[in-house]
């Protein structure tokens, strides 16, 4: 069974916006923070994605998990981005202001040795891109808590997706949690039969292959998942043609109002990184250190 | 056409192989379904019950390829010649298991979702929701969400879906599996209401003995893929044989009078004599999951050598939250859990599973290996046992648990009964001292789960048994010890000829007293202890009963 996220009525602003305005509104500041490298425009859009957060009257008690798991994430990405200067190079910045020079470094696990060059471009373009990795994910975190499940479908057939898309856009939505659920389960039986993930030695390809009675099972189950839920919407006429959508969305002022700014963002966004603005600022401070 | 006149369903010397299969799930199988009837079917786990369902509902050979034979008439009219959109308006099935079916995130989604996909105008479609969750009772979990439903309630939801479609046949794919007793009680009344409206009920079900008080007008018995009995109900005791087929206690009794007295083998698991230290100790423990309400409330109980505990109590009792504290995979709010003297949250669950071994309720969230033999070594290896123990224990769960022949079999590719029994399996190769079983018959047919617990029960390494159920019977035939939970908290914990004697205790707790429990209090001053109906069956007024866990020294 697909399971929804923690959802709950809570008679916020946010909350009382139609879930398309909502939608569009953080496609666009996704689209449009995506433009800029420059920290101080990229803070903009976070403070917008905090406002929105807050707004939504979340708790960190309540959405601590995905904070973490995200943040993880964001982390080691930037982390390894900065580690291999790969990204940044040759787009966002073309050159580079010798802070410090690390090393010898060794990597554990792969044992690899190097040595680290921490540029101020190097520096900077990391920072900006975790801050718009978190605003991204600000944007995003708000989405599953305030969003009624039961109106995932009509919300994307509302945004002009064909029914069978709507629809798949619902269960795809709903099958993150569920997949979390079963590996929590599978995690659980695993540790049942003494499986001690935190035990796992050996080289990378040695320790993916230990993960198999987590991984298999979780995968399987998706599968079979997957199935049963194909058989249960054929047995109940999905497909057949043109469907009802039983729960309606009807925009009010505030919406039209959020789409019209939502645009604007986009458009202004659009322009300004257009005419070559927004690209990555290293503060005068920062390159005076590397002696610039 | 006067469809009025011609039955709803005709079966016409049905045969179908699966296309990855070499054995034929289903030979010539013919029968008639006629309105108002409930039609029984019964039989051992794959004698191709499930076949028969989606070859009505159109799922075979749409979805499920093979080689198909025969005919199968709606109203006439074969559904070779329907899409399936059209045989699901007139065919409504609900699966075996209630959370398979429901996609709807709310109840009123779920209801809506075949009406929505029809096309049907916005306010006949409301109009036909709220109708059928008023039929059902159930108008007040309009607006719940589906997740947060118990699972007697996910089942009337999956039905209000399936019947607000209309349909005039419903076949229900073992719809008691997953209920509590009362619940199933209640969905049986359901099921006998629809039949006596007009539809068509056919109904597949391991639990024969629950589903013969509504009265079903027609049975049919399989084995293999074959029908062995098809006829009136009544006839249907004459061709079943007992030990395969679960029957109501007195007509096991009357069948098993003809027969020769079964020898009865006490369990070797054996309380002791001398009182021993705990072996899993719980001290007023209470636990919540994350911010969500109180699940345990100040429970105490203490799991010493020798028990053959059954844990009974309604769903959502947190039955299962409760023994996965024994385990370590909860840690408590508040309380202790001590495992040999130890508290559990200065454990690993690794090293509570050298003492505690813990089958799943389901197998398909552990399975892994290549083969059956690699999963069940999979355990003791984690555990560092040397080669000879680890082949030694496989073996032995190999034989216990009916699986020879399957051990280089892909754990993946059985069907579920087998991987149950593989994940049953799994545990008992770690040789743990203490055996925790989620539901261990859920999913089994009669003969298999009476089998391997009556194996389990004579292994010579375990101190102590626990098992959840809502099988009452289960109890009855093997626990020394009873646990009730209900909201939480422990109702009642004794001796099963105490806690189950409580009729008032039993209906608090949702536990509906079964025909074997109800023959076993009628006969305690003779026998003065339970037993099964076949052992009844040979009771005399003169006969003396060994007690549970007596015998140990018998071998």
């Amino acid at each position: 069974m697909l399971i929804a996220w923690k959802y709950r009525e809570r008679n916020t602003v946010i909350q009382r916006l139609d879930p398309r305005a909502r939608l569009i509104f953080m496609l666009s500041v996704l689209v449009s923070v995506i433009q800029f490298w420059d920290l101080r425009i990229i803070l903009g859009f976070l403070t917008v994605a905090l406002g929105q957060y807050f707004l939504a009257k979340l708790t960190w008690r309540e959405t601590r998990r995905p904070w973490l798991l995200m943040g993880c994430i964001i982390v080691f990405l930037t982390f390894l981005t900065f580690l291999t200067g790969r990204g940044g190079v040759g787009t966002a910045y073309h050159e580079e202001h010798l802070l410090a020079r690390l090393g010898p470094l060794s990597l554990p696990i792969v044992g690899w040795s190097f040595t680290l060059d921490v540029t101020a471009e190097k520096t900077v373009f990391a920072i900006s891109q975790m801050v718009r990795m978190f605003a991204i994910t600000a944007m995003a975190i708000t989405i599953p808590y305030t969003i009624d499940p039961s109106l995932y479908g009509v919300t994307f057939r509302g945004l002009g997706l064909p029914d069978k898309f709507a629809y798949a856009m619902d269960l795809a939505f709903r099958y993150v949690p569920t997949l979390g659920r079963d590996f929590s389960i599978t995690l659980d039986a695993q540790r049942a039969r003494g499986y001690e993930v935190e035990k796992l030695s050996g080289g990378i390809i040695s320790q993916i292959r230990k993960l198999a009675p987590l991984l298999v099972p979780v995968t399987i189950n998706a599968i079979v998942g997957a199935e049963d839920v194909i058989d249960a919407m054929d047995l109940r006429c999905f497909g057949i043609g043109p469907r009802t959508w039983v729960r309606e969305l009807k925009y009010g002022r505030a919406d039209r109002a959020l789409i019209v700014v939502s645009v604007l963002i986009f458009a202004a966004s659009t322009a300004t990184s257009v005419i070559g603005y927004g690209r990555l600022w290293v503060p005068g401070f920062v390159l005076a250190w590397a002696g610039g | 056409m006067d469809t009025q006149s011609i039955p709803p369903l005709i079966v016409e010397h049905l045969s179908f192989r699966y296309r990855t299969r070499e054995e034929m799930a289903l030979r010539d199988v013919s029968f008639t379904l006629e309105a108002g009837q409930v039609f029984l079917v019964a039989g051992a786990s794959g004698c191709g019950k499930t076949t028969l369902i989606r070859c009505i509902n159109g799922l075979i050979p749409r979805s499920y390829k093979g080689d198909l034979e025969g005919r199968i008439l709606l109203y006439g009219e074969d559904v070779a010649d329907k899409p399936l959109s059209a045989i699901s308006q007139i065919v409504g099935t609900v699966l075996q298991d209630p959370e398979r079916q429901i996609l709807g995130s709310r109840v009123s989604n779920e209801v809506a979702f075949g009406l929505e996909n029809l096309g049907l105008p916005r306010d006949e479609i409301l109009a036909r929701v709220d109708d059928t969750l008023a039929y059902l009772g159930i108008a007040h979990l309009r607006d719940r969400e589906t997740f947060y439903l118990s699972g007697g309630e996910k089942q009337k939801v999956a039905v209000a879906g399936i019947l607000a479609m209309q349909p005039s046949i419903l076949l229900l794919d073992e719809p008691l599996a997953s209920l509590d007793p009362v619940s199933a009680q209640e969905a049986l009344r359901l099921i006998r209401r629809l039949a006596d409206e007009g539809r068509a009920v056919l109904i597949i079900e391991h639990r024969v003995e629950d589903v013969l008080k509504i009265k079903p007008e027609m049975a049919m018995f399989m084995v293999d893929g074959e029908v062995r009995y098809l006829g009136p109900t009544a006839g249907l005791e004459a061709v079943v044989d007992y030990h395969e087929v679960k029957l109501p206690a007195p007509m096991i009794i009357e069948k098993a009078r003809r027969d020769p007295p079964p020898t009865y083998v006490p369990p070797l698991l054996a309380r002791k004599e001398e009182p021993t230290a705990g072996l899993v100790e719980f001290e007023n423990v209470s636990f919540a999951y994350d911010d969500g309400p109180t699940v345990l409330h100040d429970v105490s109980f203490t799991i010493r050598r020798g028990d053959i505990i059954a844990v009974l109590g309604p769903n959502g009792a947190g039955k299962t939250t409760l023994v996965k504290h024994a385990i370590g995979l909860l840690k408590p709010r508040e309380g202790q859990v001590r495992l040999e003297g130890k508290d559990t949250r200065e454990l690993s669950v690794a090293q509570m599973a050298h003492v505690i071994g813990y089958v799943f309720q389901s197998p398909s969230h552990m399975l892994f290996a290549p083969t059956v033999r690699d999963e069940l070594a999979f355990g003791p290896k984690n555990l560092g046992y040397d080669q000879a123990t680890i082949e030694e224990g496989v073996a032995q769960a190999v034989d216990i648990l009916n699986l020879s022949g399957l051990e280089s079999y892909s754990p993946l590719a059985l069907s579920f009964g087998q991987q149950k029994r593989v994940s049953i399996a799994a545990i008992l190769a770690m040789r743990s001292r203490v055996l925790v079983m989620d539901e261990p018959n859920a999913g089994q047919d009669y003969k298999n789960y009476m089998a391997f617990m009556d194996a389990i029960l004579q292994l010579p390494y375990f101190d102590a048994i626990l098992f959840i159920t809502h099988d009452v019977d289960l109890a009855v035939c093997y626990a020394n010890r009873v646990i009730l939970m209900h909201e939480g908290r422990l109702a009642a914990d004794g001796p099963p000829t105490e806690v189950l004697a409580d009729a008032a205790l039993l209906e608090r707790c949702r536990v509906v007293p079964t025909s074997l429990l109800t023959v076993n209090l009628e006969m305690l001053p003779r026998t003065g202890r339970f037993m099964r109906a076949e052992l009844l069956a040979h009771v005399t007024d003169s006969a003396s009963c060994p007690a549970p866990g007596e015998g140990r020294g018998d071998r």
